[in-house]
């Protein structure tokens, strides 16, 4: 069983206020990738294939996914800020190419907190989806994937039929640690590298960003120093009790 | 003259970083107070893949030059407080590893090297006797050839790793006659017979690297567990001390690095009389000093790294480094805790254990009283 | 001709009210508007969403859409629109509409935007203000092509009134047949609860990894929550240790609120965990760190030690 893993390459959301950021594998997606190495060392999948769209600087995430363990990783070469239809219409061209059984990616990119992708291309192909998963088993002989899904009501659980798009929640698993050792082999695994034409897909973003801006800051507090001041201010000043 | 890395070490360099901030950075006041080894954490940096930076790709480990190692190290120990693992970590790479990787034999090296990369033996050297410390050569532990094996009687004293080892490499002498050059080492393994290492031995600092002393009573050793020629210890053990010296405080030069950001910090935010105290010439003057001391400890470090690997001789840069680096520590430690003031001698503040255990590192892998006489003989005094 | 329908969710069945939210933004759009449900046996519900101003309130009643499978109902969504020539989709933001929206769009061949926060003009064009990195930024977006599909906060809408004549309601016609059949309901984890959901509470006491242990957690966090009527969050670090189920937590991958009085039991205030709470009319932080992140954010802030003070506020509540 082949599985295409995604992931996009985002500024660092754990490097301190004030610190350069620096790009990592999109935290979700790093999930998904742990996710897909397990089902390999499982003997549930024979080859793990990730894939990421961007310039020649995300190589150095690329290097860190195949430091993880993936089997090899392509690359489209694409600069322009594209919306999530046109990844998931990317990936979709690619994923006819590939046809692996299962897509799995990480629920939503941290940078910008679309959560689209996965059910855009899991609509473009025509396949069953499970997003936002914490829990994946395969049923049948690997012909059936069973999820357990975070919805807003608690845990609710699917089987859907392979192929599939599965997108990972937090919980799904806790991603290694990329080793020295892996470092050293990812050294030697080639990174592929194509072109949206090469894939014979023609994409323009139908989204625009025409301005980004702060959000208004809340306007600062007070320290109270007892539970009494507290409860006095949340009666009269407040008025919520 | 180049002090850049190139990418993939600076690729590297950050991988520690990652991986010491994300597993390493675990509690360490009660593992201190109860000398607790953590067997977790070593794993770890096996799996990640500290244990084997310098032993070659073909037994399981990296093969990185003496450089990179290192600078590897010092941002284990940026990111590490557990001063015991890392001293537990230093003793096994330069006092195991080291002699098997330039001692051993073919089947030696896979026997052991595989192992003491991965995490699964423990390794370190018993050299030390009650009555020889400095005076490194003048053993009592005498080893005796009995047909296909060698029965070592005697003892061994502050051996680090001893209560937790798989495999320890012991200097015994097989002809007292010829002095130092009468001396073997031997990889003698936990389960041999005539083997005792439970005795245990409690420490001022570093509490978390298990030390014991280590009895043999008729313990037999397969002649194969000899590494290289019989009267050849004396020798190795000087070859191999080489590199512990120049590397066993690799990482120490990351924590004062640490210890400098933690003062900054503390003296920005510490207000005295309407101001922070950092702006206090006595304090401002003493993490100045601190800067210096870091920074030179880390030139003498990567001086003796790049030394290493232009394969010249090292001893000067090895000694000079060893007395920077433990000078320095203990220096910022003590000035750490003054610059924190009451809160710098409490437990809880973590700079007090800082202190307790740099102090070994005057004693161990030479005083620094023999380094100064290794650098006074190079002199020409 | 309604030009835009407006997904309205059902929990078992039950109207979830936040839902209703995204009305408010179909009316600022301007055009007709239909709303959309999809379930079984939903006559009820049904008629209690006809004032809503609407031009028709359509049911996509069968058994086989019990359950919401994304498939299922973006198939069944995506024929409406086509049904209708809707052109605009709208949904307000949770897990419900972020699994099924973007696979209507992509279905109907459309732009999407997630968490839509308000309705801007510039330069004469609609745009859509959105958080983006955790709410620490907004983005200003405009979309072209024929379609589009949006999910609003509910928290930045307010309920819409119901004050409309009433609208037919008209049963969506489909054949079951065609519906996708690749996934498979199984089951769905079911937790009684007295208190208020946590998306639509007035009050929520939110508790952080601070609270050490899942007693401590239940007594001083569940204890407070009671003694308003208000209902429990939990940030990450909380969740992952045990403390909450995943479903309670607040923040830039849980769930946004916007309640009236937000209390932090233990909470630092990491950026990811500010994003839900941001927009809380008044938010109260405890928190032995003088200077926890959290404090920045705090309308009042009390430096103190949770286990001591929350009894103490728990007791003083009590007394009234």
């Amino acid at each position: 069983m082949k599985i295409l893993v995604t992931f996009k390459s985002v500024p660092d959301p754990y490097a301190g206020a004030g610190a350069a950021a620096k790009s990592v594998i999109n935290p979700f997606d790093e999930i998904a990738i742990e996710e897909a190495l397990r089902m390999r060392e499982r003997g549930e999948a024979t080859e793990v294939v990730g894939v990421t769209i961007g310039p020649a600087q995300v190589d150095e995430q690329i290097r860190s996914a195949l430091a993880m363990g993936i089997d090899r990783a392509l690359r489209i070469d694409d600069s322009r800020a594209l919306d999530p239809y046109a990844l998931a219409r990317i990936l979709y061209s690619l994923v006819t190419k590939e046809a692996p059984q299962v897509v799995l990616m990480g629920k939503q990119a941290v940078d910008d907190d679309s959560n689209q992708v996965g059910q855009m291309l899991a609509g473009l192909l025509g396949w069953p989806q499970a997003t936002f998963v914490s829990k994946i088993e395969f049923l049948d002989d690997k012909k059936r994937a069973r999820c357990g899904r975070e919805t807003d009501s608690g845990i609710e659980v699917i089987a859907v039929k392979l192929p599939a798009v599965i997108t990972a929640d937090l919980r799904l698993n806790e991603p290694r640690y990329v080793s020295l050792p892996g470092l050293m082999k990812a050294r030697k695994k080639p990174i592929e590298t194509l072109t949206c034409e090469q894939l014979g897909v023609k994409v323009e973003p139908l989204t625009t960003i025409l301005s980004i801006s702060s959000p208004p800051r809340r306007p600062s507090g007070v320290r109270v120093t007892s539970v009494e001041e507290l409860i006095a201010k949340l009666k009269e000043e407040a008025k919520v009790l | 003259m180049d002090f850049a890395w190139s990418d993939q070490q600076k690729e590297l360099l950050a991988a520690v970083d990652r991986f010491v901030k994300e597993q390493l950075n675990y509690d360490m006041i009660e593992n201190d107070r109860n000398a607790v080894f953590n067997h977790d954490a070593w794993k770890k940096c096996a799996g990640f893949g500290i244990q084997g930076l310098p032993v070659s790709e073909e037994y399981g480990g990296l093969g990185q030059d003496p450089l990179t190692t290192v600078a590897a190290l010092e941002r284990l120990g940026y990111g590490c407080k557990d001063n015991g693992l890392l001293f537990s970590i230093n003793a096994h790479m330069w006092t195991a590893i080291i002699p098997l990787i330039f001692n051993g034999n073919e089947a030696q090296k896979k026997k052991f090297l595989p192992g003491l990369v991965d995490g699964s033996l423990i390794g370190g050297n018993a050299m030390s006797e009650p009555n020889s410390g400095s005076d490194a050569f003048a053993l009592a532990t005498t080893a005796v050839k009995k047909g296909a094996k060698y029965i070592l009687n005697g003892s061994k004293i502050f051996v680090t790793n001893g209560p937790i080892a798989d495999v320890l490499l012991v200097f015994a002498a097989t002809d007292k006659s010829k002095g130092a050059q009468g001396i073997s080492a031997f990889l003698v393994e936990k389960e041999f017979p005539g083997l005792d290492l439970s005795h245990k031995i409690e420490k001022m600092g570093i509490r978390t690297s298990p030390m014991g002393e280590v009895f043999f009573e008729d313990c037999e050793v397969p002649e194969e567990n000899l590494l290289g020629k019989e009267g050849a210890g004396s020798w190795m053990f000087t070859r191999s001390m080489t590199w512990e010296r120049g590397s066993i405080l690799a990482a120490h030069v990351g924590t004062m690095q640490r210890l400098l950001e933690t003062c900054i910090r503390y003296a920005n935010e510490r207000k005295q009389g309407g101001q922070s105290i950092g702006k206090f010439q006595q304090v401002a003057t003493k993490i100045v000093e601190m800067k210096m001391r870091v920074e030179r400890s880390r030139h003498a470090l990567y001086h003796y790294g790049w030394a290493m690997n232009h394969r010249k001789a090292v001893y000067m840069e090895a000694a000079l480094a060893k007395l920077e680096i433990s000078d320095s520590w203990v220096k910022c430690c003590e000035d750490a805790i003054q610059i924190h003031g009451g809160y710098g001698y409490m437990v809880e503040y973590e700079i007090e254990r800082e202190l307790r255990d740099s102090l070994g590192s005057k004693l161990y892998s030479g005083t620094s009283e023999i380094q100064r006489n290794i650098v006074a003989s190079l002199l020409g005094l | 001709m309604a030009k835009t329908v407006v997904l309205i969710e059902l929990d078992r069945g039950q109207l979830k009210r936040p839902s209703l939210n995204a009305i408010t933004l179909a009316r600022q759009l301007g055009s007709d508007y239909a709303l959309l449900i999809l379930g079984h046996s939903l006559n009820e519900v049904a008629s209690s969403l006809v004032s809503y101003g609407a031009s028709t309130v359509l049911v996509a009643d069968n058994p086989a859409l019990a359950e919401p499978l994304a498939d299922r109902y973006a198939w069944v969504i995506a024929e409406a629109m086509r049904k209708l020539s809707a052109t605009t989709l709208l949904a307000s933001s949770s897990t419900f509409s972020k699994d099924i929206l973007p696979r209507v769009a992509a279905l109907v061949d459309a732009p999407m935007v997630t968490d839509v926060l308000a309705l801007e003009q510039e330069n004469g064009e609609t745009a859509f203000r959105r958080p983006v990195n955790a709410g620490s930024m907004l983005a200003t977006v405009r979309l072209s092509g024929e379609r589009r599909v949006l999910t609003v906060r509910a928290t930045a809408f307010p309920t819409p009134a119901a004050d409309a004549a009433p609208c037919p309601i008209e049963p969506f016609e489909f054949d079951p047949a065609s519906l996708p059949n690749d996934t498979e309901f199984i089951s769905r984890e079911e937790r009684a609860s007295d208190r208020p959901d946590l998306g639509e509470a007035r009050v929520v006491i939110g508790g952080g990894r601070a609270l050490r242990d899942k007693e401590s957690f239940d007594r001083l966090v569940g204890g407070l929550a009671d003694s308003l009527g208000g209902a429990i969050g939990a940030t990450r670090a909380a969740v992952d240790t045990g403390l909450a189920p995943n479903d309670y937590q607040i923040g830039q991958t849980g769930k946004v609120i916007a309640p009236d009085l937000y209390i932090a039991l233990g909470i630092s205030g990491a950026i990811q965990h500010l994003a839900g709470i941001k927009d809380s009319r008044i938010i109260v932080a405890i928190n032995k760190d003088p200077d926890a992140p959290i404090f920045q954010v705090a309308t009042y802030g009390l430096v103190a030690d949770l286990h001591q003070v929350v009894p103490q506020l728990i007791g003083a509540i009590k007394a009234g």
